[in-house]
């Protein structure tokens, strides 16, 4: 800030600088010193006002000087002392001349403004999220490990097991440190409030790998039940309280564990949401060999790098079977492995970066389009002072000092765009971190620091050279023959330049267009795809009841089960169930299955497990294909599992599924019998495919399957509103109990495809405004085509030629232009079309619909902004414009 | 030292010379009490009071004067007070606004007894 301060100071008049500058810098000071006694708000509040002041000031003092001082001193500088004079002298001038025109000055600020704007904003976010280096000891020595195993049933890339965990760190001389890290949502208690949040429960040398520590207390010892909790719920929660830590509450699996530590407030890992951390330590003696799907990370050792570390982890990897045992079908597959090591940064932020770039280059192009319309008006301002210019020229002036005049202005204009386009971005970017989806890492660090204020004063550097240099040299060679009297030489020569810059609007235009129209037309395939139940009128909520009478499993299923009834009996509402995971809102676990005719821990494969009761599938308008769905008594004899078609294919393919044995790695050894098959569903993912998938009954005698605050869903054309009354029946039945995770469905649905929303809004934003740019610079364009024609559209006229003739004539005029542009842009679209596949989703980069309807949208506009100006043409009075000059 | 313009004084420069008929003050504390003087209506800017200072200067009404500095960071600061001058614009801007003031109460009925 005091930088930003230094540089408005400097644009004030010398005189009145050299006199008041440091007492104004002083003052300026004082007056953030005493706003920021009251908060950030009104810090960046008082900054702004301040600066948009201190700009007036420098305006209004060049405008009318309130200082003349001595200027006498001044005046007898030589050399690089005499041009800044000289220039200064411009740069007033230019001011002046600037204020006298403020239809020009206002246009060119705000479209600029708004462009810089949208830049530094856009940049903040990139900046932050993809290049600041994480809050971590050497962040470049951090390695994400995983492994992949061709030939195997194993996904392409899959965490590590325990065993190759505990091998890779304890014998891999290339790692200096590595431990596992998760992360997931659980429970945590403390009197006044209860909800479920995120938690972790890492290695505890994950904090060692890192190399962090704590704000408050310190590393948790993991034989102890301790934790620690971030900075932000220590501030939501406990008010900043240091007093916290020593506390112990419930949390994670309801065990009572004590906070220890409060973390700093730049670390969250392994994402900024994490809220507590539970450290543990693996003891080899209860590992399982080939229970892969563990989050490693490492430190790499002094002088290894990601590639010289594959060798020796390989080699580890391939030892794990003649030290661990293990099946055949594990040392197969041990044997294989391929270890993948690859930057942590990469792993954390991999899916961010193709929609931020996508955006950078966005409003990048926003920018250029602003340029050129920038361009153009100064263009068509030289333009008005030829006859002087060539005067000027005529009488010996040299180039350079025909130049900076222009080029003055320019400078002028894009300083103060610039200064507005950081006020802007002052005041966007908190609305742009509450706008983008959550998850991306940092994003709440986003801020205008000092590399946004460098960037956009970059930018505006590059702007005020293209807006000001390039029709500043033109107009410095000005046609002497324009001063014959009455000549206006050749309008075609002269807009010549004009048509280009416009070509290239159009273009770009076009470029965004396609790229906006591809995304919109993703974010309908996405709301489109059927997740395989039903989003409308179903609603969600949690809430974790603390009863003295809920101490053992028949009284939770009793609970659970009577307040389904409560539920069911509720005005409007159709069907209500339960359910572990509720799809949208979380994730379901991993299992390894096993089926009656192959029990061998062998012939197991990979699906995933939740546990259910009600009328889940009723609800949910989950389709039964086979069998039947849970009845209120599974809930309570433990035995039956619903089964989906894609897991009844994998295992049972052919045949009917009904009542075969099933068991799974979630309830080890305990063999289920199969009563129904489930249609497929997505659990989160709305561009994944279906996961094989197995449903357990809630049975609440078995405290491995039993979920004491699971999801509700309320199957209801209430589901908007139905929250208070629910509400109302949870404080009812359970009075100390918190509801949570109260959505809808189409909320959740909302939520996970919010990041193709956000992404969207913002190009269609990026392409309109570049819509309207290209359009208002065509309009001005034919615009001063036919002012600069009048005479001679007025001669057609006289001579008999028709309106819709002349309209014809300038409407031609301006589809040639656009018709170049859209070639170029259509061009420049399909080559860069690839570059967003990562961001499509059921839409080909190359669309032909899409191309079509963009090419459609950019050709109409062109010829509405070309019609405007006709019909002024065929309006034009020839004995007026004849008589004009 | 050249006579101010016809039209007299604006408010800013009313608000400044009233801040600086007592004691001398410097840049920030003009603000503050100008700023407390007129309940939070006038704020000056850094920009803009020294723009204030200037012109005042240039009247004649406001001269540099010493102050008495507690210490403070940075390079002394230059303090400002009225001039004999500065006084009788204070005085007859202020007579004229009391004037003023006076009949728009008698005009809405609620003149002074």
């Amino acid at each position: 800030m005091n930088r930003l301060v230094a540089f408005l100071i400097a644009l004030h008049p010398a005189r009145f600088r050299e006199r008041f500058g440091d007492e104004m810098a002083e003052h300026a000071r004082d007056d953030l010193e005493r706003a920021r006694a009251s908060g950030t708000a009104a810090t960046l509040a008082r900054a702004a006002t301040l600066a948009m002041g201190l700009m007036g000031s420098a305006i209004a003092e060049h405008a009318s000087p309130t200082w003349s001082g001595s200027h006498a001193t001044s005046i007898k500088r030589e050399g690089v002392g005499t041009m800044m004079m000289e220039w200064i002298r411009e740069l007033r001038l230019a001011i002046r001349s600037l204020v006298r025109s403020p239809g020009f000055a206002s246009a060119s600020i705000l479209t600029l403004a708004l462009a810089l704007g949208a830049n530094a904003a856009i940049f903040a976010v990139v900046d932050t999220v993809l290049f600041e280096p994480m809050p971590f000891e050497e962040p470049s020595e951090l390695v994400y490990l995983a492994a992949s195993s061709p030939g195997s049933d194993l996904p392409e890339e899959f965490g590590l097991g325990a065993e190759f965990y505990l091998d890779f760190r304890y014998e891999a001389s290339g790692l200096e440190e590595v431990a596992t890290f998760n992360w997931f949502t659980s429970t945590f208690r403390t009197p006044e409030r209860v909800e479920r949040i995120p938690m972790s429960t890492p290695d505890v040398a994950l904090f060692d790998v890192l190399g962090v520590e704590p704000l408050l207390g310190r590393i948790p010892d993991p034989e102890m039940d301790e934790a620690l909790i971030s900075f932000a719920m220590w501030t939501t929660w406990f008010g900043q309280d240091p007093g916290v830590v020593g506390q112990a509450y419930p949390m994670l699996d309801g065990t009572t564990r004590e906070i220890v530590g409060v973390m700093k407030e730049d670390f969250g890992f392994p994402d900024d949401r994490v809220m507590v951390w539970v450290p543990t330590t693996f003891d080899p003696a209860e590992v399982t060999p080939g229970n892969f799907g563990l989050n490693v990370i490492g430190r790499l050792a002094e002088g290894s790098d990601a590639e010289s570390v594959l060798p020796e982890l390989q080699a580890i990897a391939r030892r794990a079977p003649e030290k661990w045992g293990g099946s055949a079908r594990y040392a197969e597959i041990a044997e294989n492995v391929i270890p993948i090591v690859r930057p942590l940064e990469e792993a954390l932020v991999g899916e961010a970066r193709a929609p931020l770039w996508l955006l950078m280059s966005a409003v990048g192009g926003v920018l250029l389009i602003a340029c050129a319309n920038i361009a153009n008006l100064f263009a068509v301002r030289a333009e008005g002072r030829g006859r002087d210019l060539a005067v000027r020229r005529a009488i010996g002036a040299d180039r350079r000092h025909l130049i900076r005049p222009q080029l003055a202005e320019s400078v002028v204009i894009v300083g103060v765009s610039a200064v507005a386009a950081l006020a802007l971005a002052w005041f966007t970017i908190p609305a742009l971190i509450a706008a983008v989806p959550d998850g991306l890492p940092r994003i709440t660090r986003v801020s205008l620091d000092g590399r946004v204020v460098a960037f956009t004063a970059f930018t505006s550097v590059l702007a005020g050279l293209a807006c000001g240099l390039v029709p500043a040299v033109r107009a410095s060679r000005p046609n002497l023959s324009r001063l014959r009297d009455g000549s206006r030489g050749s309008t075609r020569r002269r807009t010549l330049g004009r048509d280009a810059l416009v070509v290239a609007q159009t273009a770009l235009a076009l470029v965004l267009l396609t790229g906006s129209g591809l995304l919109v037309r993703s974010f309908q395939a996405l709301y489109s795809v059927d997740p395989g139940y039903d989003v409308e009128n179903v609603f969600t909520f949690q809430f974790a009841a603390e009863e003295a009478h809920l101490v053992d499993g028949p009284s939770w299923a009793a609970f659970h089960l009577a307040t389904m009834d409560r539920i069911r009996a509720m005005p409007g509402v159709e069907s209500v169930g339960i359910i572990e995971n509720v799809p949208l809102d979380e994730s379901v676990r991993g299992v390894r299955v096993r089926t009656g005719e192959n029990p061998d821990a062998e012939s197991s494969v990979l699906g995933q497990a939740t546990l259910a009761a009600g009328d889940y599938f009723e609800t949910m308008g989950i389709d039964l294909v086979a069998g039947r769905g849970f009845t209120d008594r599974d809930a309570i004899e433990p035995g039956n599992v619903v089964v989906s078609t894609a897991l009844a294919q994998m295992l049972w393919p052919g045949e009917d599924p009904v009542g075969r044995q099933i068991e799974s790695t979630a309830l080890p050894d305990m063999w289920h019998t199969v009563i129904g098959v489930a249609d497929d569903i997505l659990q989160y993912d709305m561009r994944g495919e279906p996961e094989p998938l197995m449903y357990y009954p809630i049975v609440f005698e078995n405290p491995q399957a039993t979920v004491t605050s699971p999801g509700y869903v309320v199957k209801t054309e209430r589901a908007a509103t139905i929250a208070p009354d629910i509400r109302a029946l949870v404080r009812e039945i359970a009075p100390s109990a918190p509801m949570y995770r109260v959505y809808t469905m189409k909320g959740l649905l909302d939520r996970v495809n919010a990041p193709i929303t956000f992404t969207m809004i913002a190009l269609v934003a990026a392409a309109g405004m570049s819509l309207l740019l290209g359009a208002i610079g065509l309009f001005g364009v034919l615009s001063y085509v036919v002012s600069q024609r009048s005479r001679e559209i007025g001669v057609r006229i006289a001579l008999g030629a028709q309106t819709a003739g002349v309209q014809r004539m300038v409407v031609w005029e301006g589809a040639k232009v656009v018709a170049v542009g859209v070639a170029i842009g259509m061009t420049g679209a399909l080559a860069t079309a690839g570059l967003i596949e990562g961001v499509l989703f059921g839409v080909r980069p190359l669309d032909p619909a899409t191309f079509a309807a963009a090419t459609m949208v950019m050709l109409s506009v062109g010829l509405l902004a070309s019609w405007l100006p006709a019909r002024r043409a065929s309006s034009i009075d020839p004995i007026v414009s004849m008589r004009a000059d | 030292m050249s006579p101010p313009p016809e039209g007299g004084l604006k408010p800013l420069d009313y608000h400044v010379l009233l801040a600086l008929a007592g004691e001398p003050l410097y840049g920030y504390a003009i603000t503050e009490a100008v700023e407390a003087e007129s309940s939070g209506a006038v704020v000056p800017g850094a920009g803009t009071l020294y723009r204030v200072l200037a012109r005042l200067v240039t009247w004649g009404f406001v001269e540099e004067r010493n102050g008495e500095d507690e210490a403070h960071p940075g390079r002394p600061r230059r303090w400002y007070g009225l001039t004999r001058e500065g006084r009788r614009a204070l005085a007859d801007e202020s007579r004229r606004l009391g004037e003023v003031a006076e009949l728009a109460m008698r005009r809405l009925g609620m003149g002074r007894p």
